[in-house]
């Protein structure tokens, strides 16, 4: 046992977050005022002490290559390894220019960099997951437990299952099924979080390549069911899975209960992100600014309520901004009035603008809109 | 490595008149504004404007400091060749080795650290004001006038000059005369204390004033009136901007109070930008009752009680029912449930129990009484408790006079 090797997956696209991932991975969207979706499973790894990450990518990357960088925000430019993003080197599939058809072609396209792992053990985990998870007692318990693969799955009655991996759990924690889209069965949705050894991993990418199997689900999960022992780690705390819009809206929205914020961001786990340098929060006598998550930067003049704004947001006077997102740089001019608004980076709304969505259905705005 | 212009930041001395904010940091490492300390302004001035060698030298107290400054990687300073570098007072072989026994002494005793980098210029900085200035600007009216020393001066309102090193100048600004703390001033430009000497210049002025017994070792006292007196060419550079020392609790109040108005000192010009080494903490969050106004707050803080005029900083919490105004609450400081503040500096860790007074109004209050209250890092205050305005107490809840 010599510790963990990270492994994130963030090459997907989830056409659901509609203009939020028009022109980056979900990886990289940003999320809670200051971080982007990834920062919550990568700091859960550097938290557990790993210290090597490979991050999987496939087009639509500039985004995130911009967020982490050379990863030093989180303690990850080392001279010997530290983190690493992986475009497909190896890729071997010769159709068209698609991304990956699922994880195994994903890890079979970076063969030679798993090959050259230097930790025993392998977490393997999606970008897209709001977390934050103890992982160094999820690896303890995969190696007292003799199981082949550990999946951590969300706790009973926690996640919809609608458009997700579940796992029905028999004694011992043990999975004895792994289902998909099976919105009415009984198992505990998977947080597509995994733990299996090197050896084991290389195997699988070897075996999967050959028989171009490109699903980790089917062809591991499911199909490999019989010789491999899957054990299910269930997750009791908070996580939340961001496939669409209207997730993002609601998961974000959740922050604003202190319970939730206690549980993601409790102080000896911190989140980890870029930092932007930006000097302190400005709230004008002439504003009111009640049950919002407010970063740095912003500049508050008008009536913010039940919102969550980003760093360097600014809402002029008479404005009013009600339970809405407003990411970096966004400026909402004097006397507009947005409700229910996710407005992406750098959007400008200009003075008097009223703009109006629908708790269940959140008007979106794209980077860069002038409305 | 040669490089054309290095900075020596004077780092080392305690801030004594700042008494429980600097019992355990230097002065430079005080917080200030919310998210910064007083140090991020020197060297993000240094970095903004191209300087990227810069010596910090420390003596007092200098753990917390040294840890914030690290590698220097928030403000650009962790360069492969120069970057941001401690200088402690160190031992020298068959000699003792001392402490700093001045501002020139300190550089004296670092000539082997600038010769390093055999610069032609040296910038001498302190870690005493909240300013943002170009340096090189400064180096380069230096360079153009062919002086030995730069030095550069801030009009002051004339009432206020004999606080200050006053400087006479000629229609060239020229420095004609010194004067330090003048009873009657003939001018009104202070010294900022900060200087560009011509290095080869500044090392023979160094090695003889260490010679010299009687002298202080100091840039003010010392080597100043020498090269003055020599007739050296002396340039006064004249800076219009916002300019503040933050050396005495009144003054360091009153620097957080003006970066309220942001008019004066504009923190969100991104030509310029102030960087701070910066905790990872959620976003600032406002509850279903807070009010505040006039206020700046920051990531981490949790504010669910009203705050008026006043600088809130990392992990603050000010609880429902709580009321805070103009005061300046550093990193961590807690205000329980109907506690009030007024007119108060607290310091990192300070909590303040439920329905505790600490501070009030001037307008309430007999004005010879009157003062700002200090509450110093970790102290605690009990329910109910009232702490009188001008108060100070440390740590261990003793109160310590002015």
């Amino acid at each position: 046992m010599n510790g963990l090797h990270g492994v994130i997956f963030a090459y997907g696209k989830h056409v659901g977050l509609r203009e939020l991932s028009e022109n980056r991975t979900p990886a990289s969207v940003p999320f809670g005022g200051r971080y982007r979706m990834i920062d919550f499973v990568l700091s859960n790894m550097v938290n557990a002490g790993v210290r090597d990450v490979g991050v999987i990518i496939h087009g639509n990357y500039q985004s995130l290559l911009d967020h982490v960088g050379t990863g030093k925000e989180w303690d990850l430019s080392r001279m010997h390894g530290g983190l690493r993003l992986l475009p497909p080197f190896a890729m071997v599939r010769e159709r068209g220019s698609g991304t990956f058809r699922g994880k195994m072609e994903a890890l079979s396209s970076v063969q030679s960099y798993l090959e050259r792992i230097r930790q025993d053990h392998v977490v393997l985990a999606d970008s897209d997951t709001i977390i934050n998870l103890p992982l160094q007692q999820v690896y303890a318990d995969h190696l007292s437990s003799g199981a082949d693969i550990t999946a951590v799955c969300a706790a009973k009655g926690q996640g919809d299952l609608e458009g997700a991996t579940s796992f029905v759990l028999g004694e011992g924690g043990w999975v004895q099924d792994t289902l998909y889209n099976a919105k009415d069965c009984a198992g505990l949705r998977s947080l597509d979080i995994f733990i299996l050894s090197r050896d084991l991993l290389l195997e699988l990418v070897e075996e999967c390549r050959r028989k171009d199997h490109y699903s980790f689900r089917n062809a591991v999960l499911q199909n490999m069911s019989g010789r491999l022992k899957i054990r299910g780690y269930v997750w009791e705390g908070y996580a939340a899975q961001i496939r669409t819009l209207s997730e993002y809206y609601d998961r974000s929205m959740e922050l604003l209960n202190p319970a939730i914020r206690r549980a993601l961001f409790p102080a000896d786990r911190p989140i980890y992100t870029k930092e932007m340098n930006l000097s302190t929060t400005y709230l004008d006598p002439d504003g009111a600014c009640v049950n919002s998550l407010v970063a740095d930067g912003c500049t508050v003049e008008g009536t913010v309520e039940n919102s969550i704004l980003f760093r360097g947001v600014s809402v002029a006077k008479g404005a009013v901004v009600k339970n809405c997102i407003l990411m970096q740089n966004t400026s909402v001019g004097k006397g507009a009035s947005l409700s229910n608004v996710i407005a992406d980076k750098n959007v400008q709304i200009t003075d008097g603008c009223t703009l109006v969505g629908n708790e269940r259905y959140p008007i979106a705005i794209a980077k860069n809109a002038k409305i | 490595m040669k490089k054309e212009c290095i900075a020596m930041l004077l780092a080392g001395g305690q801030g004594s008149r700042l008494y429980v904010l600097t019992r355990n940091v230097a002065k430079p490492a005080v917080p200030y504004g919310g998210k910064y300390r007083i140090i991020d302004f020197p060297l993000s001035n240094c970095t903004n404007a191209g300087i990227d060698t810069v010596g910090v030298l420390t003596q007092y107290k200098p753990l917390e400091l040294n840890s914030y400054i690290g590698s220097g990687q928030p403000w650009d300073l962790d360069r492969a060749n120069g970057g941001v570098h401690i200088l402690p007072p160190y031992m020298v072989e068959g000699e003792k080795g001392s402490w700093y026994k001045g501002t020139a002494n300190a550089i004296y005793q670092n000539m082997g650290f600038v010769d390093l980098y055999d610069p032609e210029y040296v910038v001498i900085l302190s870690g005493d004001h909240i300013y943002k200035m170009n340096y090189m600007k400064m180096v380069a009216a230096h360079k153009a006038a062919g002086a030995a020393c730069t030095i550069s001066v801030i009009e002051v309102p004339w009432t206020e000059a004999s606080r200050f090193g006053i400087m006479s100048v000629d229609e060239e600004n020229n420095i004609v005369a010194f004067e330090e703390k003048p009873k009657e001033p003939k001018s009104n430009l202070a010294s900022m204390g900060i200087y560009v000497f011509t290095w080869k210049k500044l090392r023979q002025y160094l090695i003889d004033d260490e010679a010299d017994p009687k002298s202080s070792n100091d840039f003010g006292k010392n080597i100043i009136p020498t090269m003055l007196a020599a007739g050296e060419k002396m340039l006064a550079y004249r800076f219009e901007g916002y300019w503040k020392d933050v050396g005495t609790l009144e003054s360091l109040w009153d620097a957080n109070m003006d970066m309220l108005s942001r008019s004066d000192l504009d923190l969100l010009d991104d030509s310029w930008p102030v960087y701070a080494r910066i905790p990872n903490q959620p976003p600032a969050f406002l509850g279903k009752n807070a009010r505040v106004e006039h206020s700046v707050v920051t990531q981490g803080c949790d504010v669910e009680g009203s705050v008026f005029n006043s600088v809130l900083s990392d992990s603050v919490v000010v609880e429902e029912g709580a009321r805070v105004s103009y005061s300046v609450l550093m990193p961590g400081a807690v205000v329980e449930r109907g506690a009030t503040v007024e007119y108060a500096i607290l310091g990192e860790g300070v909590r303040v129990g439920a329905g505790a007074r600490v501070g009030a109004s001037p307008m309430d209050y007999d004005p010879d009484r009157w003062g700002i209250a200090v509450l110093g890092p970790s102290t605690v205050i009990a329910a109910g408790e009232v702490v009188a305005p001008k108060t100070m107490l440390d740590s261990n809840h003793e109160e310590v006079s002015r």
